[in-house]
């Protein structure tokens, strides 16, 4: 077992020590191949059945966004170490940026390209607001002010309606446009495919920027925080400066997510960016593994299909397969009685939790993290070893 | 400050806020300022009986435990199926046979309640006590979660009745007209406070709570069992936890699975309001948000009362990070 | 091949419909002819459950009910609700799966009216005709505040692809304004609402409605859905002592438990007045208003948007009872109602075009081309030029101490009424 990933190891050696040198090459190339290969799924049996490609692009479309909110709070978690529970709160500012630049409601017409850098920047803006005063504070209490951030911003756009809509949200937001440039203008609602390759360009952008910040002055002070504050500190390191960075990138990502979303779905309510929004970046993030922006990618991927389509397809195989009952003893299960969409949540938490205790890492851990996260295992096995010989 | 009001100060404060509170009740409600105070007094209560529970576990092992507020939620679950199943559906005339059914179902609410907190902590924190501070937070999360929808997919999807077995008579004291559910309420979460004030300062445990909250390392040293330490206090927190589920049943006859959410975030704002860790403060704490909701919607602008309590979370959090009465580190338990 | 097909097209229906298997349905037996489908796009699991499941049996029934010459009519079922709770972007998601699938022609649904704003710029670019059971908010069709109905209809502002059987919140707002002024002849109010779409939107419309008759707004206060605790709103109204006290809301978002706590601090006798979210169920009903509010009942009025006097109401429910062996739900009927004007534009349409795109077309003209007339189980009616149902008639109920439900006492037609 071991033996054989050395041997592929040593084989791809040189690929991947030029990939590792041309990063953002690398990554154009990767995200070139995923959006070649991904339409190409729907050929597949099992797939084949689940929809037409049409379906399949625009779902894919819907994960890009929660795609780049896992990016996003990945800088935020995975590399400064910072838990942020209110990350909804800047994909709901975004959106609602989005919806006042180009829309009937504010009866602006602002293009979704700028919109978008708009977008990203009042995110940012917010992000700083927030973190400026909080980040002084210990992590823990950053965690409990974003959450109640995350709670009081959909509060906001809910009940000031004088410059909200309030509840009604606001409609009729532009779509993209292209201006017929180059003969193509094929944004609306009933083609996914610009769609499927504007989020796939903005997905592309953010992960070579995120790459790049990682291997940058700026990324070795992330890691060199999250690994120990106070050396850092002494090391000449500003950590306010440094978290805040971190804060408004993150923020920012989500910016950029809100917009698009805002903009492909062309009507937003308060009612769509409430905590379980968070929740779900933040489960995406632990599970594709924190610190590694590929892992997160992917795992933000998974998770969104498996929520949007593998528990419906579950649930009609289950009961497709007309299983009779199983009595077990007091407890019958009955498989066409079960609804696995409901269990959505349980599986969530239940992946956390697991996750945390026997993977911390992730499902593709970054190798930076999976070893500070075993070191403090080692750790933990070493007090416990020290409790027992004391005893 | 030039005055050392010394151990007056903390009554002091609580005086002075309730003067403020029922003079603010009465710009904003009238006639009606009595009732409205005695309706912040008894959500009050009930956010401060979670806060309790939330401010010990932090005190202790520095831990945020999402996972309390479900506590509450599900002890909630527990009256309801205790009082369904023993067949009660409205009030109970026979004072000795409400005496017995309620302290039955506030015993089994708070030791089903404590025993669950304590296989969380045991389960999915205890394993990550030495980790970073990241995991054993996203671990309480998922807990959170868990529970939450544990409840959803087992029990109800929607609104669950309780049956309000105490009888709904008004009280008069003098000037003073109170319902009884509203004075049973206070009466019995201040009461479960003082007990928890005695039993921290005065009893051997409680004596171990402190010194583990103090220095983890020099208390085990002193010979502290610090597991069994820990597992304590999950134990009385969330039994309190679980008794203030059963006030929530007795108050509103109605319970819902999503409930422990919001209710865990406001009790969570009064244990910071409070100072975290520290328990006086955390009491107080929950009582200053049930000021806070009740006075919004008194003012009229009911809409905005969760906009005010978190609002006032993220400024204690900026601006005074201590809490009103500050981080008493020798109280911290 | 087969099983994955099956299992696309039964993703949801198996929830709703427990006893068929899981494929598409199959309704009219007349054998062969050119296969179509009709659309459901409710939400089907959850919380929300009882109010799709219901609704989308209705339109299972009126699918094996009635036959189209030429033509095997089956559904695809589509589910919006996330964590049991509807969701605008999984709604947009499905509608471009009806779209998306050249065999949809007509879509029943949605019930919430956020899935409508998400759900109507798709329907109207693809000119696929959705017709709403349920839907209430008045801006998805008319100018309501500062919001278009064309700001929907961007890709083809003058194409109707949504239309609805249910009356809109003006009309049922007035209904209870109706029954607050004239039914209980109460000069004096105090408005709730629970910040949501409908909830606000009912509230709004009521305020509006009884201040023209000429009664008093004492205070008008939102709450948060989310929570339980009423008891300050009950003070302050115990303060104003209104005549009446009207709730826009549903029974999720604390209808009964306001009620409830009104009766515990001895409001009881204060009558109440809700929109359609409170008449849903007899006391008997777990999670229903009457049961959460229990001695709140007493005093309470409620509004649905819906004629009462069907003319075969009964034989509706017998039928629907033989089949799913439960009352039908609010909104079944109206859920039938949706598939009997698809399955009429149909027969009307249909014969002899084969090209699906075309026929798709030529429904949603019919269906948007107000001289066409329907027959169906809410009686008889056509649809406005903006899509909105020409029947404005809101039944108002009572609750009976007696039989503990709600008993129907008269319905209203709004239509051009002078209070509006």
């Amino acid at each position: 077992m071991t033996t054989t990933r050395i041997g592929l190891r040593q084989r791809l050696g040189p690929a991947r020590e030029f990939l590792r040198g041309h990063q953002s090459l690398s990554i154009t190339f990767g995200m070139a191949i995923a959006a070649v290969v991904l339409p190409l799924i729907v050929l597949i049996p099992p797939f084949n059945g689940f929809g037409t490609q049409k379906d399949f692009v625009g779902g894919f479309a819907d994960a890009g966004v929660f795609v780049l909110l896992a990016i996003g709070l990945n800088v935020v978690v995975g590399l400064a170490g910072l838990l942020d529970l209110g990350y909804a709160a800047f994909f709901a500012i975004g959106a609602y940026t989005m919806a006042y630049g180009a829309s009937g409601y504010s009866g602006l017409d602002t293009p979704f390209w700028i919109m978008i850098v708009v977008g990203a920047f009042v995110a940012a803006v917010f992000g700083l607001l927030l973190g400026a005063p909080t980040l002084r504070l210990r992590g823990d209490y950053l965690a409990i002010v974003t959450l109640g951030f995350g709670e009081i911003v959909p509060l906001v756009f809910l009940n000031a309606d004088t410059y909200t809509n309030g509840t009604n949200g606001i409609t009729g937001i532009a779509q993209p446009s292209l201006y017929g440039l180059a003969g193509i203008n094929g944004f609306g609602f009933t083609n996914p495919w610009p769609y499927y390759i504007t989020v796939l360009l903005i997905i592309t952008i953010a992960t070579m920027l995120v790459y790049r910040l990682q291997d940058s002055r700026l990324g070795r002070a992330w890691v060199a925080l999250r690994e120990d504050e106070l050396a850092a500190a002494s090391m000449g390191i500003n950590t306010v400066s440094t978290k805040l960075l971190a804060f408004a990138i993150g923020a920012s990502t989500a910016g950029l997510a809100g917009v698009f979303y805002s903009a492909k779905l062309a009507s937003i309510t308060p009612q769509q960016f409430e905590f379980q929004v968070s929740f779900t970046a933040l489960a995406m993030v632990v599970l594709g593994g924190m610190g590694n922006t590929w892992g997160v990618i992917l795992g933000a991927f998974i998770v969104y299909e498996i929520q949007s389509q593998g528990l419906h397809q579950l649930d009609a195989f289950a009961k497709s397969l007309h299983a009779p009952p199983i009595s077990l003893g007091p407890i019958t299960l009955d498989l066409s009685t079960i609804n696995f969409i409901n269990y959505q949540y349980l599986l969530f938490g239940l992946a956390l939790v697991l996750m945390m205790l026997l993977r911390p890492e992730g499902l593709f851990p970054s190798r930076r993290r999976r070893e500070e996260l075993h070191e403090a295992a080692a750790e933990v096995e070493a007090t416990a070893a020290d409790a027992v010989s004391q005893t | 400050m030039a005055i050392d009001f010394g151990r007056w100060r903390g009554p002091i404060v609580v005086a002075g806020f309730l003067l403020a509170a029922y003079a603010l009740m009465v710009v904003s409600a009238g006639a009606q300022a009595q009732d409205q105070f005695i309706n912040a007094l008894t959500i009050g209560a009930v956010y401060a009986l979670i806060a309790l529970g939330y401010t010990m576990v932090y005190g202790i092992i520095e831990l945020i435990n999402f996972a309390h507020g479900e506590i509450f939620m599900c002890g909630s679950f527990v009256s309801w199926w205790l009082l369904t199943t023993l067949g009660f559906t409205g009030a109970i005339g026979d004072p000795l046979v409400l005496g017995g059914v309620l302290v039955l179902t506030f015993i089994t609410a708070m030791v089903v309640m404590g025993i669950v907190g304590v296989v969380i902590e045991r389960v999915a924190y205890r394993p990550l006590r030495n980790a970073p501070r990241l995991a054993p937070l996203i671990t309480a999360i998922g807990m959170s979660f868990i529970l939450q929808n544990i409840v959803f997919v087992t029990i109800s999807n929607s609104i669950v009745t309780i049956p309000q077995i105490l009888p709904n008579t008004a009280l008069t004291f003098g000037p003073i007209a109170i319902r009884q559910i509203n004075l049973f309420v206070i009466v019995l979460a201040l009461g479960l406070m003082v007990a928890l004030q005695v039993f921290v300062r005065r009893t051997t445990l409680g004596r171990a709570m402190r010194s583990t909250a103090m220095d983890r390392e020099a208390a085990q040293l002193m010979g502290v069992d610090i597991n069994s330490t820990i597992a304590l206090t999950f134990f009385i927190g969330s039994a309190l936890a679980g008794a203030a589920g059963v006030v929530q049943g007795l108050y509103f006859g109605v319970t819902h699975f999503q409930i422990g959410f919001q209710a865990g975030l406001k009790a969570f704002t009064a244990a910071v309001l409070g100072g975290i860790g520290n328990t006086t403060g955390a009491a107080i704490g929950g009582f200053v948000i049930g000021f806070i909701e009740v006075l919004a919607s008194s003012f009229g602008y009911g809409r905005w009362s969760e906009a005010a309590v978190f609002g006032t979370l993220i400024l204690v959090l900026i601006f005074r990070p201590t809490g009103i009465l500050g981080q008493q580190l020798a109280d911290r338990a | 091949m087969r099983f994955t097909k099956l299992a696309v097209f039964g993703m949801g229906a198996v929830i709703a419909f427990g006893a068929c298997s899981g494929a598409a349905s199959p309704g009219a037996s007349g054998g062969g002819g050119i296969a179509v489908k009709i659309g459901i796009e409710l939400p089907m699991t959850g919380g929300e459950a009882p109010n799709g499941v219901p609704t989308a049996n209705g339109v299972q029934l009126a699918v094996q009910d009635i036959q189209v010459p030429g033509f095997t009519v089956t559904i695809s079922q589509q589910d919006d609700a996330v964590n049991g709770k509807h969701d605008a972007t999984q709604g947009a998601k499905n509608m471009s799966t009806l779209v998306n699938d050249s065999q949809v022609l007509f879509v029943v649904g949605p019930y919430n009216s956020s899935v409508a704003q998400a759900e109507i710029p798709v329907s109207n670019a693809a000119g696929l005709m959705q017709c709403s059971p349920a839907n209430t908010a008045v801006q998805l069709t008319k100018p309501w505040g500062s919001a278009k109905p064309t700001d929907l209809r961007k890709t083809n502002p003058d194409k109707i692809a949504y239309v609805r059987v249910a009356t809109t919140d003006d009309n049922q707002g007035s209904g209870m304004a109706d029954i607050a002024y004239n039914t209980i002849g109460a000069k004096s109010v105090y408005v709730l609402d629970d910040t949501q779409t409908y909830g606000k939107g009912l509230a709004d419309a009521f305020t509006n409605t009884f201040t023209k008759f000429g009664g008093t707004l004492l205070k008008r206060d939102g709450v948060s859905d989310k929570t339980t605790d009423f008891t300050s709103y009950v003070t302050t109204a115990k303060g104003l002592n209104p005549a009446v006290v009207a709730y826009g809301g549903v029974t999720t978002s604390g209808l009964g438990l306001f009620r409830k706590q009104m009766a515990a601090q001895g409001l009881q006798t204060i009558p109440f007045v809700g929109g359609d979210g409170i008449v849903d169920g007899s006391f008997a009903t777990a999670s229903s208003f009457l049961q959460i509010a229990g001695d709140g009942d007493t005093n309470s009025y409620g509004t649905v948007a819906a004629i009462h006097d069907i003319p075969d109401a009964a034989a509706f429910a017998t039928k629907y009872k033989a089949k799913f062996n439960t009352d039908p739900g609010s909104y079944s009927a109206p859920g039938y109602a949706c598939t009997q004007i698809f399955l009429q534009a149909l027969k009307a349409v249909g014969s002899g075009v084969t090209d699906l795109g075309q026929l798709r077309e030529k429904i949603r003209a019919y269906v948007a081309d107000s001289g066409n007339k329907y027959d169906t189980v809410l009686g008889s009616f056509n649809f406005d030029k903006d899509g909105d149902t020409s029947q404005h008639v809101i039944s108002y109920y009572k609750f009976d101490p007696t039989k503990k439900d709600w008993a129907y006492f008269k319905q209203r037609d709004f239509t051009a009424d002078p209070v509006k």
